[in-house]
């Protein structure tokens, strides 16, 4: 079986070496075990692609973290403004939170989903208030700060690289893991498929030797 | 008989495992080297030593030939007041921590502080040093490096323990032996998660935090809470001891088995722990017939229990 | 077994190593999961055994891990081994004494070391828990020679090509010799930090996805085909089984400590890779099941048939599981707790376990000449496998979602440890079924070697009918 490095994916052995090949298995008993040599079925070569594209998908929600900073930034801001001071003082915290939530809202936040999925409390938020503040004041990425209890602290993601040589303190949505993912598998799936092909014919079954 | 040489499958073979492990090892490994140690990566390779799990010196994990963790408030030499200063101890003999034999497993800035103005470089195995961790500078960030006190203030290991009460000492590195051999890690993690439950077991290690400590003992099947900050949330000895000898006592819906063995065979004062009479004693109480659980014993302070709550109360 | 140790290799009959590794390994079942029942227990009621370090949960967990991985599933991998490799070969094994010595070293290597670990000589790494010597034992005494044999047998043999099944079991013994030696470098050399954390997983992941899941698919290869008289479906499939599981299971070993401070791309990359162990277990799945084709009766009258094929169903819940659990997605919420416990006995109590037995039954019957004492015990001891493996899967799957709860809401632990209680029970329940189970098989053999029908020459175990 030569190599056909104008047509690798194809027809890689003549008649002849399938002859050949056929004798060469046909001579051979393997303990009464012999192989066919049936073709991928078509639902599990659709199943493998699924798979790989579902491997990349399954990979990319960056859910279950813990709030960051930079969602209440905007509560942070909005806290002062005359509108929650009014609902303040007419019902209490509560009436307050619910405003600076519905002036967010209106303001078409970014980070809407993540606002939803963590609400706090007025109280919880005037504990973390001045650490935001002060965050913002030294102009570093509000994003990479996490929220635990009354603390905001620099969370230990080990991402990429920055030009200054520091890491990015968030799970990526891209990185170098995902780029080398792509390369390895195409060179396996192409491998595998080189393989497969240099098989003998598939349409060549071999006899069970009356077993 | 001829056979088919797999010429190209054994190839292809050796391809595909080694491009694995050349992504999969050789890869993060040299993002891990670029990492320095964190202040308390450096105190936790000091206090545990060489190894937290089987090793040589110490074949049986009794806990031997590990360093001792020490408070200071006076200077071991001169007798001046100074500020509270942990001091981690190796007697003569006792195998340095890998940060020491090795000192670029601690990173950029840390090795080159540290030999330079810690002088570990000077410190011997044979004759025991004192190890403190230094606050200094390096870029103009402020980082903290190992100080070997022996050479640079010189305390030595018997002048320090001299100068210590045994409330004072903590032997830390033997109780990690002992985290290890009772299998604590089985059901406590060492790892609060990165994304959760940072509320409840404080924040999450980082990159930094390990440098010199083997085995890690992070645990993966938590059936019972992250004790990485343990110190943290709870300080009290009387509480940890109560808690290994019978976990019932303070916590009745526990899990956690009973530790008691660990006293060995007498408390601190000397006096022989009569087992079986405690037992009685706790089925009494346990059934209603007694009001108040029997007296837990204080533990010696050369015996298993004691090093287990030093190490645990350590896990600030 | 001692009188073959220094016997002429002429003089050892044929087979006789296979016999010894079936034997040991369902003893090592025996031991094993007895170990894990007694574990439960004390998860269940922590003041069942109290006082003394012997019977402490922290001296016999690993314990039962390690006997049930090295005892268990390594010896009934080397009895398949033992007698596949040559009948696949149309030879006969290489070296019939060194397989006798290795069963042997295996045996009394593995009796030391876990008398050292039960007194608590750990090096306190998951999966390498044993001390560096015993793993330098264990590489250089069991596992060399095991290669040797499997390799020589291959290399001598007396057909044209290697059928699906021996590529994997020589690719897994040389994969388990690196996986064993590069994981347990920390220990060898002292690596610290998070160098040894991921090494730990590393060689945790490999051990699982290199030797204990490739071989027990091998030895799925064989029974199927053996029994049942279809020829395996495809080799091509076989081709794209065996390269994914070099290519994807040796790779996303960091999934393991997804909650760890690793660098995030490791993290990303692995995790991609994670989901992708599902190739290959789609790839044999569907080949056995095709294989299967036509002949499912076997899967009712035949216990080896439904042994394998059981397995084999097992490996797609196994596989979802496996692959998806370790995105972040969904890590964040299971990592840690009961779940991946249940995942990990589905895995090896499951998929692996089942497959096992098939090839421990069927070949002891073949090399012994002795039919199955007792099918009706058979059954029983499928059953109470399964039952008591499903009992187990459950309970800790539930308490593992409980856990899971607990651990995002952020619920003070002692109340998860309450709410896992009945679970815990049911788990204990479902262990002691399968060491019930187990016992039953121990007797099974033990009387098919002695009583067994003769197999006539020339005829194979399943073709002949049951006396009793």
């Amino acid at each position: 079986m030569a190599w056909k490095f104008d047509n690798p994916l194809f027809s890689l052995s003549d008649e002849e070496q399938n002859d050949k090949a056929r004798k060469l298995w046909e001579a051979e008993g393997l303990g009464g075990i012999t192989e066919d040599n049936n073709r991928l079925p078509r639902p599990v070569v659709w199943l493998l692609g699924l798979t790989i594209i579902s491997a990349f998908l399954m990979t990319f929600p960056l859910w279950g973290q813990r709030p960051q900073a930079a969602i209440y930034a905007e509560y942070v801001a909005a806290m002062d403004s005359p509108r929650v001071q009014a609902a303040q003082a007419a019902g209490g915290d509560q009436a307050a939170m619910a405003e600076i939530v519905r002036i967010v809202r209106e303001g078409q936040s970014k980070y809407e989903a993540l606002q939803v999925r963590h609400p706090l409390s007025m109280n919880e938020l005037r504990l973390v208030k001045d650490q935001i503040i002060e965050l913002q004041n030294s102009r570093v990425d509000l994003e990479e700060y996490t929220i635990v209890g009354y603390k905001v602290l620099l969370a230990n993601f080990e991402g990429n690289w920055k030009a200054d040589g520091t890491r990015e303190r968030k799970q990526p949505w891209w990185d170098k893991g995902y780029t080398i993912d792509i390369f390895y598998v195409t060179y396996f799936c192409l491998a595998v498929m080189i393989a497969v092909k240099r098989l003998p014919n598939y349409r060549w079954q071999p006899v069970h030797h009356g077993h | 008989m001829a056979f088919r040489e797999y010429k190209v499958g054994a190839r292809l073979f050796g391809i595909a495992l080694g491009g694995s492990m050349m992504i999969t090892l050789y890869m993060p490994s040299l993002d891990i080297v670029q990492v320095s140690s964190t202040e308390m990566g450096l105190r936790k390779g000091l206090m545990y030593g060489r190894v937290g799990g089987f090793s040589v010196e110490d074949p049986f994990l009794h806990g031997d030939n590990k360093p001792l963790t020490v408070v200071l408030r006076n200077d071991p030499k001169t007798g001046a007041p100074i500020d509270e200063t942990y001091a981690y101890v190796y007697d003569a003999g006792v195998p340095f921590t890998s940060s020491i034999r090795h000192p670029r497993i601690m990173g950029k800035g840390v090795e080159d502080l540290s030999l330079d103005k810690g002088k570990i470089g000077q410190a011997n195995q044979a004759q025991g040093a004192v190890f403190v961790v230094t606050e200094g500078r390096w870029n103009g960030e402020p980082i903290h490096y190992i100080e070997n006190a022996t050479a640079t203030h010189g305390w030595t290991p018997d002048m320090v323990l001299k100068a210590v009460s045994d409330k004072d000492t903590q032997h830390v590195g033997s109780g990690k032996i002992m985290f290890v051999r009772e299998g604590c890690w089985w059901c406590h993690t060492l790892l609060p998660e990165q994304t959760q439950d940072w509320q409840s077991f404080g924040a999450p290690p980082r990159l930094g935090d390990f440098n010199s400590e083997s085995p890690t003992a992070f645990g993966s099947d938590r059936k019972a809470p992250d004790l990485l900050h343990v110190g943290s949330r709870n300080s009290s000895r009387e509480w940890m001891m109560m808690h290994f000898f019978n976990p019932r006592l303070v916590q009745p819906h526990s899990i956690m088995p009973r530790y008691d063995y660990l006293w060995g065979e007498k408390d601190a004062s000397g006096n022989v722990i009569n087992y079986n009479q405690w037992r009685a004693d706790y089925s009494d109480f346990a059934s209603g017939k007694r009001i108040y659980p029997p007296e837990v014993p204080e533990p010696a302070s050369k015996s298993d229990a004691r090093y287990l709550i030093d190490f645990v109360l350590s896990l600030k | 077994m001692f009188k073959y140790l220094f016997a002429k290799t002429e003089d050892i009959p044929r087979g006789s190593s296979a016999v010894y590794f079936g034997i040991s390994s369902i003893v090592w079942f025996v031991i094993g999961t007895g170990l894990g029942s007694f574990n439960a227990a004390k998860l269940a009621f922590p003041d069942f055994v109290t006082g003394s370090e012997l019977f402490s949960f922290g001296h016999m967990r690993q314990v039962h891990v390690m006997a049930v991985i090295f005892g268990w599933i390594s010896m009934a991998f080397a009895m398949a081994m033992m007698y596949i490799t040559p009948a696949l070969g149309n030879t006969k094994l290489w070296s019939e004494k060194l397989g006798v010595w290795n069963c042997f070293v295996w045996n009394a290597g593995l009796s030391i070391a876990l008398t050292c670990l039960w007194s608590g000589m750990s090096s306190g790494r998951e999966y390498s828990d044993f001390p560096w010597f015993i793993d330098l034992i264990i590489l250089f005494g069991v596992i060399v020679p095991l290669g040797i044999n499997v390799w020589m047998t291959v290399i001598k043999r007396r057909t044209q090509g290697i059928y699906t099944t021996n590529w994997f079991f020589a690719s897994a013994v040389f994969m388990l010799f690196i996986v064993l030696f590069v994981g347990n470098l920390p220990e060898y050399f002292q690596l610290t930090g998070l160098t040894e954390a991921y090494l730990t997983w590393w060689f945790a992941h490999n051990v699982l996805g290199l030797w204990i899941t490739p071989v027990a698919a091998a030895i799925a290869y064989y029974t199927v085909p053996k029994i049942t008289g279809n020829p395996l479906y495809s080799h091509r499939i076989g081709h794209l089984h065996f390269w994914s599981v070099v290519v994807f299971y040796s790779t996303p070993a960091a999934h393991h400590l997804m909650s760890s401070p690793l660098p995030e791309w490791l993290k990303s990359f692995a995790s991609v890779e994670g989901v992708l162990i599902l190739v290959p277990a789609i790839a044999f799945v569907s080949n056995l099941l095709l294989t299967m084709t036509g002949k499912w009766r076997f899967f009712v009258d035949n216990v080896e048939i439904k042994f394998t094929i059981t397995g084999v169903l097992m490996a797609i819940p196994l596989n979802m599981q496996g692959g998806f659990q370790q995105t972040r997605a969904i890590n964040w919420y299971i990592h840690g707790t009961g779940w991946i416990v249940a995942h990990a006995h589905l895995a090896l109590l499951g998929f692996s376990t089942f497959l096992e037995a098939a090839a421990v039954y069927y070949g002891l019957q073949t090399i012994m000449r002795r039919k199955l004492y007792s099918l009706a015990l058979a059954n029983f001891h499928f059953w109470f496998l399964l039952i008591g493996f499903t009992i187990y899967w459950i309970s800790m799957t539930i308490a593992g979602l409980i856990q899971g709860a607990g651990k995002i809401y952020e619920v003070p632990y002692i109340d998860v440890v309450i709410a896992e209680h009945p679970y815990m029970i049911a788990r204990w329940v479902g262990g002691t079924m399968v060491f019930t189970g187990n016992l039953v098989w121990l007797y099974n053999m033990w009387m098919t070697a002695r009583e067994g029908t003769v197999i006539p020459a020339g005829r194979l175990p399943h073709e002949i009918a049951y006396e009793r």
